[in-house]
């Protein structure tokens, strides 16, 4: 199979700049961790009042992180993708006659694979700290968290080959942030909010993965929110992956 | 007019791009015939439609209208059969800076479909044949700008593509190494590689390219070898300068200037000018400050029998030149502006546009 071999190849290639990127390699590994070290003590303190534990805190913070890790490695790859525009990588790319969708694809598994090695990362420490951990639970959750990587790496990638220049792209992302990260609840739980936010928030894909995120990392399987994120996760990412493949086929770079 | 063995064949290429108030008609009617073999230049200043032409051949592009076929496939139909044939090198090269040269060279190649075992012995052959071999294992992020165009030159012919595509090639190169890149493209051509490239430097197109075309707005404006095309124009200019007869030296000090040296050449020049201007392959004379400039069609055999001539006349030559007109002299004359004027400034519209 061809394209598979393309994705292959291409994964590869992006893998291997990553690792050789040393600032990359140590913002990357310090940013989950910083987000357990600066916020724990923070939510411990606020819930400490009302007689939770350590380990407990951890159960209902550490699946947060792992989705806001998902969605900011997602985000993050459209500023490589204009950094490969602006130096004529994928130009190079688009006149070979490797697959468009492994062109796209290839730096996308490449992300998810560094997004599980942190994602095991915030486990271990959290392990540390008093984290329950339910094998099932996370290997369902690890689905969930690599397929919004992907809608919204495939998203990003697709908005900045559109943009096409640096400003444009990060006006975008940081305009979506804000308001993405706070309508899902990662670090405050959406129920706090009134009604109206709430609504919002069933707009929101990442809220679906945060939701079912706390279920699941509490070893819950069947339950409502896990198969209402995969039923607005799995139709949204072959959406998006379907829309970044078209822009990547027209001519754009 | 059209061979069998054209290579590139377009008729009536057209692309036209949205822009602030109204279409931007990036090319306006192309028909470009290209030989198997001959390295194919595209001459125009920035902004002319090269690089979007460009785009358009490698299948970057999609095409407006007319058609376009390239190593027999056709472009718009058959993109994917064009990409298999074709090496493509963009002004901005593209190579993965934290990889080193054979690594970009050895991916390149698979992405072409062949196994690693197959491209590793291509890949050594390239840096031979492209002088990587100091630094091909060091990574791209070190080299200098010659060497890292010479890479991009060996990635796009990783997979030994029949026709390559090179987009300003020289463009930000030294003197020193654009000449060492000619080098190396003319070793390409003569392995049997078509080379078509855009250039907006009038030497390059000039010394390098056997065919080529001046493109200005979108439109081509001129066609040929570059000897033909510079012949066009008028041939060879050869300006005489001739010396005062014995009478005008007489009248008027040697140290005298202006006005009354005027009259003293202007007496060669009045005598040489209607002996010259009636000899056959005279094709323009005209007469200035004791000066005569006339245009040959070979100034190489014409230049002897003007000396004779004038000798054998009594007519005494201070000083003869003879200067080749340039390809500007040919894209002045059909459009009106010098290549020279047009500076970088386009450059920035042309990226857009492309």
């Amino acid at each position: 199979m061809k394209p598979v071999r393309d994705i292959g190849l291409l994964f590869q290639r992006y893998a291997v700049q990553l690792l050789r990127n040393p600032v990359w390699l140590i913002v990357g590994f310090s940013t989950p961790i910083l987000y357990l070290v600066l916020f724990m003590p923070l939510l411990k303190h606020a819930v400490g009042s009302v007689g939770l534990s350590s380990g407990q805190v951890v159960d209902l913070f550490l699946p947060g992180i792992l989705s806001l890790l998902a969605f900011a490695s997602g985000i993050g790859l459209g500023f490589s993708t204009i950094f490969e525009l602006k130096a004529g990588v994928i130009e190079r790319f688009r006149v070979t006659p490797a697959s468009r969708l492994a062109i796209l694809t290839g730096p996308i598994l490449a992300t998810m694979m560094m997004m599980f090695v942190f994602d095991a990362v915030v486990v271990a420490v959290g392990f540390g700290v008093g984290f329950t951990v339910h094998w099932a639970g996370l290997a369902v959750l690890a689905v969930l968290l690599a397929l919004l990587m992907t809608t919204v790496a495939a998203f990003s990638v697709a908005t900045a080959l559109v943009t096409k220049d640096i400003s444009g792209f990060a006006a975008i992302v940081n305009g979506l942030n804000l308001p993405v990260l706070l309508l899902a609840g990662v670090l405050l739980p959406i129920s706090l909010g009134p009604a109206w936010m709430r609504v919002i928030a069933h707009f929101n894909p990442l809220y679906y993965l945060v939701e079912a995120s706390r279920v699941l990392a509490g070893g819950t399987l069947a339950a409502a929110a896990v198969w209402q994120a995969f039923a607005v996760l799995v139709p949204l990412c072959a959406l998006v992956l379907a829309w970044a493949t078209g822009v990547f086929r027209r001519a754009v770079a | 007019m059209r061979a069998v063995d054209n290579i590139i064949t377009t008729q009536d290429l057209r692309k036209s791009f949205a822009a602030r108030g109204g279409r931007v008609e990036a090319v306006r009617g192309v028909s470009i015939d290209v030989a198997r073999g001959e390295i194919f230049g595209f001459l125009g200043p920035n902004g002319a439609g090269k690089t979007t032409t460009l785009r358009m051949l490698t299948t970057l592009l999609p095409i407006d209208s007319g058609t376009a076929t390239v190593a027999g496939f056709d472009v718009a139909r058959q993109p994917a059969r064009v990409r298999t044939r074709i090496g493509y090198v963009s002004q901005l090269g593209g190579a993965d800076e934290l990889a080193t040269g054979r690594e970009n060279l050895i991916l390149q190649g698979r992405l072409y479909g062949a196994s690693r075992a197959r491209v590793a012995p291509r890949a050594a052959a390239l840096v031979e044949l492209l002088d990587l071999a100091e630094f091909a294992d060091r990574r791209v992020a070190t080299y200098s700008g010659g060497q890292r165009r010479r890479l991009d030159i060996a990635l796009g012919v990783v997979h030994e593509p029949p026709v390559l595509f090179l987009d300003e090639p020289t463009t930000g190169l030294d003197p020193q190494s654009r000449a060492n890149l000619w080098d190396h493209i003319r070793a390409l051509r003569d392995r049997g590689t078509t080379v078509f490239l855009t250039t907006h430097y009038l030497e390059e197109a000039d010394v390098l390219c056997d065919r080529l075309m001046i493109m200005d707005h979108g439109q081509v404006v001129a066609e040929g070898t570059p000897r033909a095309l510079k012949r066009q124009v008028a041939g060879d200019a050869i300006v005489i300068s001739l010396r005062a007869d014995d009478h005008g030296a007489d009248n008027h000090g040697a140290d005298n200037h202006g006005a009354d040296n005027h009259g003293a050449g202007n007496h060669g020049a009045e005598r040489a000018a209607p002996l010259l201007r009636t000899e056959p392959y005279v094709r323009e004379l005209t007469t200035d400050d004791g000066q005569v400039r006339l245009y040959v069609d070979d100034g190489g055999t014409a230049l002897p029998q003007l000396i004779r001539l004038l000798d054998s006349r009594g007519i005494g030559v201070r000083s003869i030149s003879m200067s080749e007109p340039t390809l500007d002299d040919v894209f002045l004359r059909q459009t009106g502006r010098s290549l020279r004027d047009e500076g970088a400034s386009d450059q920035k519209q042309e990226e857009v546009a492309a």
